[in-house]
């Protein structure tokens, strides 16, 4: 039984034809490694876009065959894990931002001697559960990169837009950016699946209290929509904002948008990768057991020129 | 065409229905003329509501004929028999509650005044005109039909269907969920529609309802005629025993009479006291 | 005013007509409830917010009120008609992609885009409609199938098209400038901006309320709600209605589609997860019937209203938005229970 399975995944290999065949002749050598990546992204999310696309480079640079799945709830997040336990993957990259949901069926994964890696969320948890290494960026820190960037444009009075209420990481982002703003910084929040609202909400804010002279938001798409609500309401408010595109940088080139905290996703999905295939063919582990942080990058006037070209790829 | 008064307005002839392998309705002949009050009768699953389901037009009949004023007709919706003079009122269909009575009493059939305007004047007061000629006098037609007694809200059916230029009018167990107050004014309002000249098909299953209006009697079993009699063949008893099985119930008033001496023919006489005295306040 | 239809008939007086006063009639309105809630939710946001009163907050109001509104007529004549669209939400995503997708990837003028995603919105207002007459399936199911796949396929075909999640920004194409006067400019009222979608959204619930109560299609409207049978029985085309129906509420998602296009020029993909309830709890606070064959336009319309002055509020009150889910469920639960009273006893007592 077994070996016909073999010969059939052997011919399914080989019949997969030219392209596969490319990879392997410019990728890494060794077996070829299964690696699968599970995030608590909810679909659409253009910054995990990133990441996976940072990932499948570094998996096709060794040689490695990628999959992705994501579930924003904890619990089926677990399940996903599971699946790839069940795959018999070679590596598993996980987010940790339940910790306490993913503790058990890392716990599995360990038993079963596949290496996990934690990105993104759960820098404090992540040696805890097993995990070898941890990329991502430390949220608070990356807020407070913000908070003194802001007190250095001059902004007195900022808004720090949440556009999911509830999430920890986005939370710590403007709780870090107080800690090292000089002026006053307060939270708004907006629901972030529903653009007009956005727009709505942050002029209702910047009508109500006219002090504001800065706005800080958490995602992308979001800092182009404060742009819009302070040219409305003809507010001075300078906007700035963590995570990066293309259109964004062009904001920044044109002046729209003072700076930018970017985490720099693609290193996270690619570094990851890349730390399992090192350590399943040279034994190499990353960051002595300590997070490596992929941010804050600071996006300004001064470097958004450079950048462009790689975000409108879609991997800055 | 042949004159309407040569042929009766509905003809149905030998009609039978399936559905599936089941056999519905078999070799069914009924006639409804002008000014006349067909009644059909028969007991739960008798096929009174197929036999009823094809006049109206919401199902075809296998075979047999339907003619409409002598004319042989195979209606695919409502509508079509609508447009031939049919008109159905439904026991459990004929309203929407909460509608306005001018509202129900349009629906279907509004009167426009171009660009898909409602001429909402002329049908409100023409609403509440018929039913006053019907002899029920609203004192609002902007009342939702549901706040109205079941009762009225059958004679509202019958009005519209009377308005709208039906010849023949088929009305299913109208009086079947009222009070015997409320299921003499709809009586009234059959008798009404027949001296302007509709041919009635009544459906119903109590024959104290059908004989003081009937002219003709249909009675169905289990899908199948058991009787066809004008009024002058039939009296209120006989149609009373046809129509609860014949041969049956005599044999239950046997077994009454001998069980508790007299009182099963007394509670017959009051049957029949009571449909009397449902004539008289015609 | 609409109030002129339940006027009584000039022709025939009747001496106990006049027991019904005014006040009853306006009691007897389906939106009277909401009318109450938005009045009672007004003024205490006046009270507790300074800057809610001041005209550029009432415009931001109306303004949030108004793309909640806009898809709330379409998916309130839905409800009167006695069906649930869940695809709305995510049919206005729907709507923006195909505009931006198509006219980006093929470099056509924005119009072209605008006209397509019309036809292809309108497609699939009328494929829910046909789904749920061919399969007699509740229309919650049906259209809970075509939300997922209209979701899956907004991320998925964006995704193959662009390589990104979001579609490519189309502000500097031909025809933006234009198109974004129709669907996203502001409208300078005695000094106060107010945004076009406001005065779009009066008109369709005027329109509305003009088709619901005025003509045919009106009545076969609240018919198939109150009665599909019946309204069949009496040659009412219950399927056409239907069918018609959800290609209103296609309609509306496409028109705020397009008011994502030209405001935001770029379209997230995964957008409009979640806004079909919003609609819904519009169409609610607003007097319509979940069981259908009753409600307004006017009511879904001051539904809108209050979600939009909370919503905002909320904001100006510079409150703790946690509870802004918990506002809303009161006051759903506050609205339809008024509604259920005024409605039983304006019954009973006519």
């Amino acid at each position: 039984m077994l070996a016909v399975a073999g010969m059939l995944a052997l011919g399914a290999c080989s019949s997969s034809g030219g392209k596969k065949g490319e990879e392997k002749a410019t990728g890494g050598n060794g077996p070829r490694l299964k690696i699968a990546m599970v995030t608590h992204s909810a679909p659409g999310d253009t910054f995990w876009d990133i990441v996976q696309k940072g990932a499948k480079a570094a998996a096709a640079k060794d040689n490695v065959q990628f999959l992705y799945s994501a579930d924003p709830d904890g619990g089926k997040q677990a399940q996903l894990v599971q699946t790839a336990i069940d795959q018999k993957v070679d590596g598993i990259i996980v987010t940790l931002a339940k910790p306490d949901a993913m503790k058990d069926v890392l716990a599995r994964a360990t038993a079963a001697k596949i290496p996990v890696v934690s990105i993104n969320s759960g820098a404090e948890d992540s040696a805890k559960l097993g995990a070898l290494a941890h990329f991502g960026q430390d949220e608070s820190i990356a807020g407070e990169a913000a908070g003194t960037e802001l007190a250095k444009i001059g902004v007195k009075k900022a808004l720090c837009v949440v556009h999911e209420q509830g999430n920890v990481g986005l939370e710590s982002r403007c709780a870090g950016a107080k800690k090292t703003f000089s002026g006053q910084l307060q939270n708004l929040y907006v629901q972030g699946s529903d653009m007009p609202q956005v727009k709505s909400s942050i002029t209702a804010k910047l009508q109500s209290d006219k002090g504001i002279d800065g706005i800080l938001t958490l995602g992308a798409p979001f800092a182009a929509t404060a742009v819009d609500s302070v040219k409305e309401t003809s507010s001075k408010a300078k906007v700035a904002t963590f995570d990066l595109n293309k259109d964004l940088i062009a904001s920044i080139k044109s002046g729209d948008i003072q700076f930018a905290v970017d985490q720099q996703p693609y290193l996270q999905g690619y570094e990851a990768v890349d730390e399992l295939w090192l350590y399943k063919t040279n034994g190499n582990v990353l960051g002595g057991g300590r997070p490596v942080l992929t941010g804050p990058a600071i996006v300004t006037k001064d470097n958004a020129a450079s950048l462009e070209g790689f975000a409108v790829r879609g991997t800055r | 065409m042949t004159d309407p008064k040569d042929a009766p307005l509905v003809r149905l002839a030998g009609v039978g229905k399936n559905y599936g392998n089941v056999i519905a309705l078999r070799d069914v002949d009924l006639e409804a003329s002008a000014g006349e009050v067909t009644c059909v009768l028969g007991d739960n699953g008798a096929g009174k509501s197929t036999l009823i389901k094809i006049v109206a037009g919401l199902h075809r009949h296998d075979l047999g004929t339907y003619e409409v004023q002598g004319e042989p007709v195979a209606f695919s919706s409502p509508r079509d028999a609508l447009d031939r003079g049919i008109a159905t009122v439904y026991q459990d269909l004929a309203v929407v509650p909460l509608m306005p009575v001018w509202r129900n009493f349009f629906l279907g059939s509004e009167k426009r005044k171009g660009f898909g305007r409602m001429d909402i004047t002329f049908m409100r007061r023409t609403a509440k005109r018929e039913m006053a000629a019907m002899g029920i006098d609203l004192r609002d037609v902007d009342q939702p039909i549901g706040t109205l007694s079941g009762g009225e809200r059958q004679c509202v059916a019958i009005a519209r269907a009377v308005y709208f230029g039906a010849k023949a009018l088929v009305l299913d167990e109208p009086t079947a969920a009222l009070g015997v107050k409320q299921a003499g004014t709809v009586l009234r309002y059959i008798v009404q529609a027949r001296e302007r000249g509709l041919a009635v098909i009544f459906i119903t299953h109590n024959p104290h309802h059908a004989y003081p209006v009937g002219d003709r009697f249909l009675i169905l079993n289990r899908g199948r005629p058991i009787g066809y009699r004008t009024k002058e063949e039939i009296t209120r008893e006989e149609l009373t025993a046809l129509m609860a099985g014949g041969a049956e119930l005599e044999e239950l008033a046997h077994e009454l009479d001998a069980a508790v001496s007299g009182s099963g023919s007394r509670a017959a006489k009051e049957l029949a006291e009571g449909a009397d005295h449902l004539r008289k306040s015609d | 005013m609409t109030q002129a239809v339940a006027g009584p008939p000039a022709a025939v007086p009747d001496e106990r007509l006049a027991r019904e006063s005014p006040l009853r009639r306006l009691l007897r309105r389906p939106e009277f409830g909401a009318l109450l809630g938005a009045v009672a939710v007004f003024v205490f946001f006046s009270l507790v917010a300074d800057a809610f009163l001041q005209a550029d907050s009432f415009s931001t109001v109306l303004y949030a009120s108004s793309t909640f509104g806009i898809m709330a007529v379409g998916v309130s004549l839905l409800m009167i008609g006695g069906e649930f669209d869940l695809s709305a939400g995510v049919m206005v995503t729907t709507a923006a992609l195909v505009a931006t997708l198509v006219s980006y990837q093929l470099t056509l003028n924005l119009w072209v885009g605008v006209a397509i995603s019309l036809v292809v919105t309108l497609a699939i207002g009328a494929l829910n409609g046909l789904l749920y007459i061919r399969t007699g399936l509740p229309s919650f199911i049906v259209t809970l199938a075509t939300f997922f796949m209209l979701a899956g396929a907004n991320l998925g075909v964006t995704k193959a098209v662009t390589g990104n999640v979001a579609s490519d920004s189309v502000r500097d194409m031909d025809g933006f400038e234009s198109a974004r006067k129709v669907f996203a400019s502001d409208v300078d009222v005695g000094g106060v901006n107010v945004k076009i979608t406001v005065f779009w959204w009066l008109l369709f619930v005027g329109i509305a309320t003009w088709i619901l109560l005025r003509t045919r299609a009106g009545n076969w409207i609240f018919a198939v709600g109150g009665a599909a049978g019946s309204a069949r029985a009496v040659g009412v085309p219950v399927a056409r209605t239907k069918i018609g129906l959800f290609m209103g509420v296609a309609f509306c998602g496409w028109f705020s589609g397009m008011h994502l296009v030209f405001a935001f020029a770029t379209v997230q993909s995964g957008e409009g997860v979640g806004n079909e309830f919003n609609y819904i709890i519009c169409a609610v606070i607003g007097g319509c019937l979940l069981t259908g064959g009753y409600g307004s336009a006017i009511g879904a319309a001051i539904g809108a209203f209050i979600f939009g002055m909370v919503n905002k509020g909320i904001v100006y009150a510079e409150w703790n938005p946690d509870w802004f889910r918990f506002f809303l469920g009161a006051m759903l639960l506050i609205a339809t229970v008024v509604n259920l009273i005024v409605r039983r006893r304006v019954e009973r007592s006519a």
